[in-house]
């Protein structure tokens, strides 16, 4: 809403609106400040660097070549989703020596529970911090390495379009985000990427009540959010005293991961929610790392939303808590949130109400079905509009930095892990604002221009890039999406700076 | 400060700021600064420094009301002990309060005089959304969730001096997050990452990568730019900090080991803040500052003498002597604030959920210190809002009006500005030395 008292303070919206126009109508922003008025339509190599950038993180020669292949760059990312869905529902292709993370969640409560014994009884100096990325370190360093794996298991499979999905990749960063955990909170560590795969990926074009069912079951958000620990008022703890409720993540799971913050829901609610919860815990021992304690469970009745709970008798129990997830997952206001949050990564920092609204009709008419949502987006005029244009997150930039350059290597099917390079991603995303699996509180990284086309932090990316390609050869497949200025620039750099200045150039930092 | 030398390319940093300032002007509505106040800071005004706390610290264990029976009925195995002059109780301020004894580096502060809190603080809007919240804090416009921008941007735009090539002048910098909303909006602010990426201009170090890559940039649009902008105030940025801590008289080099004595989210603050006055003392226009630290969100064992949250609190307090070391000229202030307060009660698992009303903490020679201000009304349950947290009795816009008239001049219509439709509360009047 624009403020009637300070009108020389421009709306976020009619900012970015100008921004927008600012950029529109080509791939090239140089070329934009000169540009007179906006085509409609993109251009094919456009169209084809905006479903190859959108839909996965970045051309490589391959799918460049695939999109070539098709009659349009739309077909393409449409096929992405079946494709995408088909390779959710089969186990991530793990390179070796980055199994570990993805082993069954007892066995990763037991590495968490042999690292504290490990600790106990090591003196202090044989605690000397361990070096080295991927190194197997021992039990003393077991979340450690886990969380390492977690890392090299996100760049490696969204980085390879050969071996993951690009779509898939894409799907497991924007609902890991929309479901954030925060790696370092309490025993958080081992289980973030195990979370990643069977939460984010598993259920990435699912329906969206099982993905959210299966995030509060997991013991990443259990732990992240308290909920492990919240039990029914009066329930008996140490030394004679009593336990009782945790808000936390039944607030988180209506602000955040459903209803948002305006979704109608109140104080009440919240302490309903909480309620209903009370018992679902984490269980070292289960294959999926949950337990639903009977006895820790407030039986009373409850009022959420309107509805009671539990609903009759057989519904009580556990059952009163999926009851209450599927009833939030299926409100129109979740609908509406999604949409906005889906169109926000795929379109545009401010979309359409018009793109919007159909998404969450999509939504609510398809009971959460994530791939008809996917279908709508990609079909949809907005999306492939060229005044929608996106700025790269650093994730994105340096993904894609990463999938041009081993383009360059060869047989990449058979590239071995680059530990350089990853640990140099690793670092550029802590430098730039987003390190991976560390965003501290439950609402994760925003992806609009505003939060990330920042002065110094765009020297960064620069200086990635170049320092990201030195000795590599130059992804020529790229020119295909760069502006003749920009090339012409290059080719009068010095050769062995040309790899990076691709990466470095302005026409990269879109997507 | 020695600066250092500008490659050629850079031009001088002035014309270089005034294309970034104009990149910002041209997002500006056309009455851009028509309205734009007339009270301005000048060179011989205090610098601000302000420290967000993001998560809602528990203000109640930080500035602990001993002197209240219900904050121990309600808080049976987190609250702090009432002082006894042993280490692991509250430390006495007055009759009322005391501060948590991880804190106890404060305390000389307040026995100058320095250092006051307002102990019911906070925003008019009752949300318990963390993300509103802050957002309403940012902005200065409690209730209003997006398209504002953040007030301390505004009083950079407020502070521009008529002249043109003041519009080229940085007045605010943030140290840590990518892009917090308070500094959001149309005047130019710069904004340093955290911790050791302050301090290296990597490839960009080398004359000839540099030349290659601002090649790319030497367009007129708006990122070309702001890409140019960047490389200048970074490489700046860079040299700056370099240089300083390798001059051996600075107090840099105490920051190493003061970081060890803090744990925690918070710790890496105290780098922050060392950066922060190291530019603002090199770049003598800078006179606002932004530091922020997470890790207050303690819904579940927060400890309480020891433990978590004193972890946090210990941290913080180091960081703040740090900056009144740095930030010690008459007119400079350092605010703490945190985006609501947590629940008066302990919840069922150690720790504390979301409330409403919390501290606000100042810092600075005008500060009426070594007291508090404001009115405390005790967590009886009649006093409490929605019969479980501490109420707001003063509102944070106030403080920070107090704050803003007192150390840095802004006048009742820039008042209106950064905060439309605040009420000026006297209740606060004394919260400033004349």
């Amino acid at each position: 809403m624009a403020l009637s008292r300070a009108p020389f303070q421009p709306r976020r919206r009619r900012l970015l609106v100008g921004l927008g126009a600012a950029w529109a109508g080509t791939l090239l922003p140089q070329a934009a400040a000169r540009a007179s008025p906006a085509p409609d339509v993109l251009a094919p190599d456009a169209a084809a660097w905006r479903a190859l950038s959108r839909v996965g993180y970045g051309p490589d020669t391959r799918s460049a070549q695939q999109v070539r292949d098709l009659a349009s760059a739309r077909d393409w990312a449409l096929q992405q989703v079946d494709l995408a869905y088909a390779t959710s529902q089969q186990a991530p292709q793990l390179p070796p020596g980055l199994t570990g993370f993805n082993a069954p969640l007892p066995s990763l409560f037991e590495g968490a529970r042999r690292e504290r014994e490990a600790i106990r009884q090591s003196d202090a100096e044989a605690m000397a911090p361990s070096r080295g990325f991927l190194n197997d370190l021992g039990p003393r360093q077991f979340n450690r390495t886990m969380l390492q794996q977690s890392a090299a298991w996100r760049l490696y499979s969204a980085s390879r379009p050969d071996v993951e999905n690009p779509l898939l990749a894409r799907l497991t960063e924007f609902w890991f985000n929309h479901l954030n955990v925060f790696a370092y909170k309490g025993p958080v560590r081992p289980f973030v990427g195990h979370y990643a795969v069977h939460v984010a990926r598993a259920h990435a074009l699912g329906r969206f009540e099982d993905l959210l069912l299966a995030s509060a079951r997991h013991p990443a958000m259990l732990f992240y959010l308290d909920q492990f620990q919240s039990v029914a008022e009066g329930s008996p703890g140490r030394d004679g005293r009593t336990r009782g409720l945790n808000e936390n993540y039944a607030r988180e799971l209506m602000e955040l991961h459903t209803l948002g913050v305006g979704g109608g829901y109140t104080q009440d609610d919240v302490r309903a929610l909480a309620r209903i919860l009370t018992g679902w815990t984490v269980s070292p021992r289960d294959a999926d790392g949950f337990q639903f304690l009977p006895r820790r469970h407030d039986s009373g009745p409850k009022r959420l939303l309107g509805q009671d709970f539990p609903r009759d008798r057989l519904a009580a129990g556990e059952r009163e808590g999926e009851d209450a997830i599927r009833l939030l997952a299926r409100h129109p206001a979740t609908a509406r949130r999604i949409a906005v949050r889906l169109a926000q990564y795929f379109v545009a920092d401010d979309p359409s109400p018009a793109l919007v609204q159909q998404l969450a009709s999509t939504f609510l008419a398809s009971q959460g079905d994530l791939r008809e949502v996917m279908r709508t987006l990609l079909q949809s005029p907005d999306f492939w509009a060229p005044a929608n244009r996106l700025f790269k997150t650093p994730m994105d930039f340096a993904l894609s930095g990463l999938i041009a350059l081993q383009d360059g290597d060869g047989d990449t099917a058979q590239a071995p892990l680059d530990r350089r390079r990853m640990v140099m991603t690793l670092a550029f995303l802590n430098d730039a604002g987003q390190p991976l699996h560390s965003w501290q509180t439950p609402d994760g990284y925003r992806f609009d221009a505003a939060t990330w086309m920042v002065p110094e932090a765009l020297t960064r990316r620069a200086d990635f890039a170049l320092a990201l390609a030195r000795e590599s050869p130059e992804p020529r497949f790229l020119q295909t999406y760069l502006s003749a200025d920009t090339r012409a620039r290059i080719a009068q750099a010095p050769p062995a700076l040309r790899s990076g200045l691709m990466l470095a150039s302005p026409d990269f930092m879109y997507k | 400060m020695q600066h250092p030398k500008h490659h050629p390319r850079f031009g001088d940093r002035r014309r270089l700021l005034a294309g970034l300032a104009g990149l910002a002007g041209a997002w500006a509505a056309p009455t851009a600064f028509a309205q734009a106040d007339r009270s301005r800071v000048d060179a011989q005004t205090g610098r601000m420094v302000l420290v967000l706390l993001r998560g809602a610290c528990d203000g109640l264990s930080a500035l602990v009301p001993y002197a209240d029976p219900d904050y121990y009925a309600r808080r049976p195995t987190i609250a702090i002990p009432a002082p006894d002059g042993t280490a692991q109780t509250a430390l006495r301020l007055d009759a009322q309060f005391g501060l948590h004894p991880a804190m106890a580096a404060l305390l000389p502060l307040w026995q100058q005089g320095v250092l006051a809190f307002i102990p019911a603080a906070g925003s008019p809007d009752p949300t318990r959304s963390h993300f509103d919240a802050q957002y309403h804090f940012e902005s200065g416009i409690p209730g209003r969730s997006s398209g504002n921008s953040g007030w301390m941007n505004r009083l950079a735009g407020l502070s521009r001096q008529e002249a043109d090539a003041s519009l080229s002048t940085v007045r605010a910098l943030a140290v840590g997050e990518a892009n917090p909303a308070i500094l959001s909006g149309d005047a130019a602010v710069q904004r340093v990452p955290r911790g050791q990426a302050a301090i290296r201009s990597g490839a960009l170090a080398s004359d000839r990568a540099r030349a290659a890559v601002l090649d790319l940039y030497a367009g007129d649009d708006a990122l070309s730019r702001s890409f140019r902008a960047g490389a200048q105030s970074r490489m700046q940025t860079a040299e700056t900090l370099r240089s300083a801590m390798a001059a051996p008289t600075n107090a840099m080099a105490t920051e190493t080991q003061a970081a060890d004595n803090g744990a925690g989210p918070a710790r890496g603050l105290l780098l922050d803040a060392r950066h922060l006055a190291t530019l603002m003392q090199a770049e003598p226009a800078l006179r606002l500052g932004f530091l922020s630290a997470g890790g207050w969100d303690t819904h579940a064992n927060q400890g309480h003498t020891r433990g978590l949250l004193a972890n946090n609190l210990g941290s913080l307090a180091a960081t703040l002597v740090q900056l009144r070391q740095d930030f010690s000229r008459p007119d400079d202030v350092i605010i703490v604030a945190s985006e609501f307060g947590r629940t008066s009660a302990e919840n069922g698992t150690g720790g504390t959920d979301h409330g409403h009303g919390n501290a606000m903490w100042l810092i600075g020679s005008r500060v009426r210190g070594g007291r508090w201000h404001g009115q405390w009304d005790g967590l009886a349950s009649g006093n409490l809002h929605e019969g479980r947290d501490l109420p707001v009795r003063n509102d944070y816009r106030a403080v920070l009006a107090q704050a803003l008239r007192a150390t840095q001049g802004v006048s009742a219509s820039g008042l209106d500005t950064l905060f439309p439709g605040f009420a000026w509360d006297r209740s606060l009047d004394a919260l400033f030395r004349a």
